[in-house]
C-alpha cells in the first residue's frame, strides 16, 4: 500500500450540472483521495458518485458539457484546463456497461489501442507486460465476444491499465459479475494496489467486498460527500448506508442484532469470527430456508441424457451439456446454479424449444420439445432472460405486456394486462419505452411481459443480476408474488443468497452435470461441492459453518433465532471448528 | 424430407453466422491475405474498369474463370456466394419475365449476359478481395491511401460489433418468436412457416437499432478515455499504425501477373 506516484485527486466544492436538466448532480462536493488508496464510493442510486468519478478523467465536463463550478485536479492538472487524453494517462476507467468499451476484435488489440493511440513504439511490450500483471497470457489472440463475462471484465481492466496510470476507477465491478469471478477482479485490484503502489477507486454496492479489500470508504448522498472514513469505522454507520439503500455486510448485520450497539461491530467473516466464537449457540432445528416439497406425480420438465455442444472460430466445439439427467415436478421451486459456461442458460433455453437436444430428450409437460415449435410451448413456458432489453419488442411497456395476448386474439386482453400491470405495480411505467428505465424497473417490467402470457412453468435468467440491493429486494418480493400464480418456477442464477432463501431444491450444475440436486440446506452442507462448482456459500453460511454449526443458517434471520433459542449456557455449544479464514 | 432438412440446417441463423464471421476474421491463411492491402485496393481498382474493356463473351466467362480461382483460394463465404448466385439468376429471369410482353424473351436475355458478367466478375472479385483482408489489413490500407481515420476505425469497429449484432438480433428474433402465434397450417413447403419467420426478423430490426443506439454512448467515453482523439492528429500513432506494411516482390508480382493473364485472354480469346 505504499504509492509508487504522488497522484492525488484533490476535488474542492464541485458542482455539475447535466445539460437540459435543472437539478444540479454534485452540489459542492469535497473530497482528497492520497496517491496509493484503496477506496470505495458508495451512494444510492442518482446520489452523482458516477458523475464524480467521471470528473476524476476528465469524461465530466469535457465529454457531457454541462455546467461546472469548484475545482477538480488529479495529478497535478487542474482537470477542466486538461483534456481527457491527458488525463487519461494518469487515470485508467472501467465501466461498469464493460462490455461496451471493448472497441477491437482481439484481445490484443484492444489492449493495444490505448498504447497505439498514443503513439508508444513498445507498445507490443505494453500489451504483454499487462497481460502477465492480470494473469491474462495466452488470451492474445482470442476473440473478445467468445470470452467469459468475468475475462471480458479483465480485458477492459487490462486496457485501462496499458497506458500504466497512477490511479485505477472501476465502476461497480461485482454488479454485472458472478461473486467469483468479481472476487478474481478485487483479487487483481489488490495486487495493483499492494505491489504496484496503484491508487484504486471502486463503485461499489457490495459491502462484504468492500470490508475485504478497501481501505477507506466514501459516502455520496445528493451530491455532496457525507464523509470519507476508514472501512471499520464507515462500516458501522449502520443508519447512513442503509438510508442510502446499501447493505451492511450480514456479518455485522448479525452482530447488530446479537450483540447490540456496545463496541464496534465486525465487519469482516473473520472478525465476525474472532466475536461469535465465545458465545453460546443453538445445535438446533432447521428454522429458514423454504419448506420441503416431496415430489409428487409426472415430471413436469424431465431431461433426459442430454447433451449439448455448439461451435467457435477460434476455440473449436464447445460441449455445454454432458449426457444429463433431471426430472423437474410440479410446485417445486428450483434453483440452477454454476458458474458462467457450466450450462444454466442452455437448459433454460432447451426448455423453451428455441435450442434442441444434440442427443437425448427434454419433455416439457408430456411434450417432446424436438417435435414442436417454440411458439406452441410458450404456451405453458414463460422464458425471461437475463437482459431485460432483450424483451423489450414493442414501444411500451403496456404494449410489450399485451403482445402476447393481443397476438393469440386472448378475450379481454385490456383487462388482463390491466391486471398484470396492477400486480406488479407498473401503473406509472406502462406507458414508457421499457429501455428506457433503470434496470430495476427493466426487470420488473419483464417480468410482467412473462406472467401476462399465463404461464405455468417460468423460466428465470439471472432475476437478480446487476441489481442493487433495493432493486433486488423488490424483484425478490416479485418472485415470491409471481410463485403463487404459476406451478413451478426455474431460476438460474449465481445469487446463492436467492438460493438460499427462497428455493426449496438446488441444482448444481458443473462441466454440463449435475453434481449435486437437493433442498438449500443440504446443498449448502457440502462446501466441497460448492468448491468445485467455483461457487461462494453466503457470509452467513460460511459464518456458521466456521462456527460449526449443523446445519449451518441460510439466512441471518435464522442465524439470528438460533442464537435467541438458547440460554447463556456454554454446554450446548458444539465445538467451533475454526479455519484459517 | 432430409433434403429439407439439410437445406434448413444450411440456412440457420447459427451457420450463417458462423460462416460470415469466418469470412471477416479467418482469412490468415489465404493467399491474397498475403499480400500488402494497398496493392489489393489498386489491384481491385483496376478489376472495377477491366471488364468494361471487353465485350466478348469468352473473354468474360475468362476473366470471370479468374476471379473465381482467386476467390476460392481466398474462402469466399458460400452464403455470400449463394445470395449472388441469386441475385443474377433472378435479375436474368425478370428481365425475361417483364420480356414476355414486349418481344423475344430469349434474345433479350442473351443481349443482357455480357452486362450481367461484367458486374458479376466486379462482384467475385469484390468478394475475393474483401474476404482475404481482415479488418486490420483493410483499414490499414485505406489509411495509407489517406483515408480520414475516423472512417477507417469506423470499419473496424463494424466489424467489431459484427457478432454482437447477429447475437441481438437472434435474440430479438426468438423474443417474438416466443410471444407470438405460429400459423396453424404451414402450407406448401411450409410457406406460410417461412412467410411468418420472415415478418418476424423484419420487425426485430427496430428494438436492435434501439438497443445498439443506446449502447453506443458508452462506447465513445471508453474511446475517448483511451485516447482515440488524440490519435486523430498524432503522427506518431498513425506511423505505428501502418508500420507493418511493406512492398515485396510477391505483391508485385501478383499484380503483374494479374495484368499478364488480362492480356493473355484479350490476346487468344
Amino acid at each position: 500500500m505504499t504509492a509508487t506516484h504522488n497522484s492525488r485527486i484533490d476535488v474542492e466544492k464541485l458542482q455539475f450540472r447535466y445539460p437540459g436538466t435543472d437539478e444540479a448532480v454534485l452540489d459542492g462536493a469535497d473530497l482528497a483521495i492520497e496517491p496509493g488508496e484503496f477506496v470505495a464510493v458508495i451512494g444510492g442510486n442518482g446520489s452523482g458518485k458516477t458523475t464524480l468519478c467521471k470528473a476524476f478523467n476528465g469524461i465530466i465536463p469535457h465529454f457531457y458539457e454541462g455546467d461546472m463550478q469548484g475545482q477538480v485536479t488529479v495529478a497535478g492538472h487542474d482537470v477542466s484546463e486538461s483534456s481527457v487524453s491527458e488525463l487519461s494517462q494518469h487515470v485508467g476507467y472501467v465501466f461498469q456497461e464493460f462490455d461496451n468499451q471493448l472497441v477491437s476484435p482481439t484481445v490484443f488489440e484492444e489492449v493495444a489501442f490505448a498504447p497505439m493511440n498514443y503513439g508508444h513504439e513498445d507498445y507490443r511490450e505494453r500489451v504483454h507486460r499487462t497481460l502477465d500483471l492480470l494473469d491474462l497470457d495466452g488470451l492474445e489472440d482470442r476473440f473478445v465476444w467468445e470470452l467469459s463475462g468475468g475475462q471480458k471484465h479483465l480485458i477492459a481492466l487490462a486496457a485501462a491499465l496499458s497506458l500504466d496510470p497512477d490511479i485505477l476507477v472501476v465502476d461497480e465491478p461485482a454488479a454485472q459479475l458472478d461473486p467469483v469471478n468479481a472476487r478474481e477482479t478485487y483479487d487483481r485490484l489488490a495486487t495493483l494496489n499492494e505491489d504496484h503502489g496503484k491508487t484504486v477507486v471502486t463503485i461499489e454496492h457490495q459491502t462484504e467486498f468492500i470490508a475485504e479489500y478497501c481501505d477507506s470508504v466514501v459516502l455520496v448522498e445528493d451530491g455532496v460527500v457525507s464523509w470519507k472514513l476508514p472501512v471499520e469505522t464507515a462500516l458501522n454507520q449502520l443508519e447512513d448506508l442503509r438510508a442510502q439503500d446499501v447493505h451492511p455486510p450480514q456479518v455485522t448485520r448479525i452482530a447488530e442484532r446479537v450483540l447490540g450497539d456496545d463496541g464496534p461491530l465486525p465487519v469482516t467473516l473473520a472478525d465476525g469470527l474472532a466475536q461469535f466464537i465465545d458465545r453460546s449457540v443453538d445445535g438446533g432445528v432447521r428454522t429458514d430456508g423454504a419448506p420441503e416439497t416431496n415430489p409428487t406425480g409426472e415430471p413436469v420438465i424431465s431431461f433426459d441424457n442430454v447433451s449439448h455442444s455448439y461451435d467457435t472460430l477460434r476455440s473449436g466445439t464447445k460441449d455445454v451439456l454432458d449426457n444429463l439427467s433431471v426430472d423437474l415436478y410440479p410446485d417445486e421451486r428450483v434453483v440452477l446454479v454454476g458458474s458462467n459456461g457450466a450450462g444454466k442458460s442452455t437448459l433454460i433455453q432447451l426448455v423453451t424449444g428455441l435450442e434442441t437436444p444434440d442427443e437425448g430428450t427434454v419433455t416439457v409437460d408430456g411434450t417432446d420439445t424436438t417435435g414442436v415449435l417454440p411458439e406452441q410451448l410458450a404456451e405453458e413456458v414463460v422464458y425471461v432472460k437475463q437482459n431485460p432489453e432483450e424483451m423489450f419488442i414493442d414501444d411500451s411497456v403496456r404494449a410489450d405486456v399485451a403482445h402476447y395476448l393481443a397476438d393469440r386474439s386472448y378475450p379481454n386482453v385490456e383487462q388482463r394486462v390491466d391486471d398484470v400491470i396492477e400486480f406488479l405495480d407498473l401503473e406509472d411505467l406502462q406507458t414508457r419505452d421499457g429501455r428506457l428505465l433503470s434496470v430495476g424497473q427493466q426487470r420488473r417490467a419483464s417480468l410482467a411481459i412473462g406472467l401476462a402470457t399465463n404461464p405455468s412453468i417460468v423460466l428465470l435468467d439471472e432475476p437478480t443480476g446487476s441489481l442493487d440491493l433495493a432493486s433486488r429486494e423488490e424483484v425478490g418480493r416479485t418472485i415470491n408474488r409471481a410463485g403463487e400464480r404459476v406451478e413451478t418456477v426455474v431460476i438460474a442464477t449465481h445469487d446463492l443468497e436467492l438460493a438460499a432463501s427462497w428455493a426449496t431444491r438446488m441444482v448444481v450444475l458443473d462441466g454440463g452435470e449435475v453434481i449435486a440436486d437437493g433442498p438449500p440446506g443440504d446443498v449448502f452442507a457440502d462446501l466441497g461441492v460448492l468448491e468445485q462448482a467455483n461457487l461462494r456459500p453466503p457470509q452467513v453460511v460460511r459464518l456458521g459453518t466456521e462456527l460449526g454449526l449443523d446445519p449451518a443458517p441460510l439466512t441471518v434471520e435464522a442465524f439470528v433465532n438460533r442464537f435467541g433459542t438458547t440460554g447463556s449456557s456454554a454446554t450446548e455449544t458444539t465445538k467451533p471448528i475454526v479455519g484459517e479464514q | 424430407m432430409p433434403a429439407l432438412d439439410k437445406l434448413r440446417d444450411a440456412t440457420s441463423v447459427e451457420t450463417i453466422k458462423a460462416d460470415l464471421l469466418r469470412t471477416a476474421y479467418e482469412n490468415e491463411g489465404s493467399f491474397l491475405h498475403r499480400l500488402d492491402p494497398r496493392v489489393l485496393l489498386l489491384w481491385y481498382v483496376v478489376f472495377l474498369f477491366v471488364p468494361w474493356l471487353f465485350y466478348d463473351t469468352a473473354v468474360l466467362l475468362g476473366l470471370l474463370a479468374f476471379v473465381s480461382v482467386l476467390a476460392v483460394l481466398s474462402r469466399v463465404s458460400l452464403f455470400l456466394v449463394g445470395l449472388m448466385a441469386f441475385t443474377v439468376a433472378s435479375t436474368l429471369a425478370s428481365y425475361a419475365v417483364v420480356t414476355v410482353f414486349t418481344g423475344d424473351p430469349v434474345a433479350a436475355v442473351r443481349a443482357l449476359v455480357p452486362f450481367t458478367l461484367k458486374l458479376t466478375i466486379i462482384s467475385v472479385s469484390s468478394l475475393a478481395v474483401f474476404s482475404s483482408m481482415g479488418p486490420k489489413t483493410l483499414s490499414q490500407g485505406l489509411r495509407s491511401l489517406g483515408i480520414p481515420r475516423q472512417f477507417t476505425f469506423l470499419i473496424t469497429y463494424g466489424y467489431r460489433m459484427l457478432p454482437v449484432l447477429f447475437e441481438e438480433y437472434h435474440d430479438l428474433v426468438n423474443s417474438f418468436r416466443l410471444r407470438s402465434t405460429a400459423p396453424n397450417s404451414p402450407g406448401w413447403f411450409r410457406w406460410r412457416h417461412y412467410a411468418y419467420l420472415l415478418k418476424l426478423s423484419m420487425r426485430a430490426f427496430y428494438p436492435m437499432i434501439f438497443n445498439v443506439a443506446k449502447r453506443s454512448r458508452v462506447t465513445v467515453e471508453a474511446m475517448e478515455a483511451r485516447g482515440f482523439s488524440h490519435s486523430l492528429n498524432d503522427e506518431a500513432s498513425t506511423k505505428l499504425r501502418l508500420a507493418e506494411m511493406q512492398l515485396r516482390p510477391i505483391d508485385v508480382g501478383f499484380f503483374v501477373g494479374s495484368l499478364l493473364v488480362v492480356a493473355g485472354l484479350a490476346r487468344f480469346l
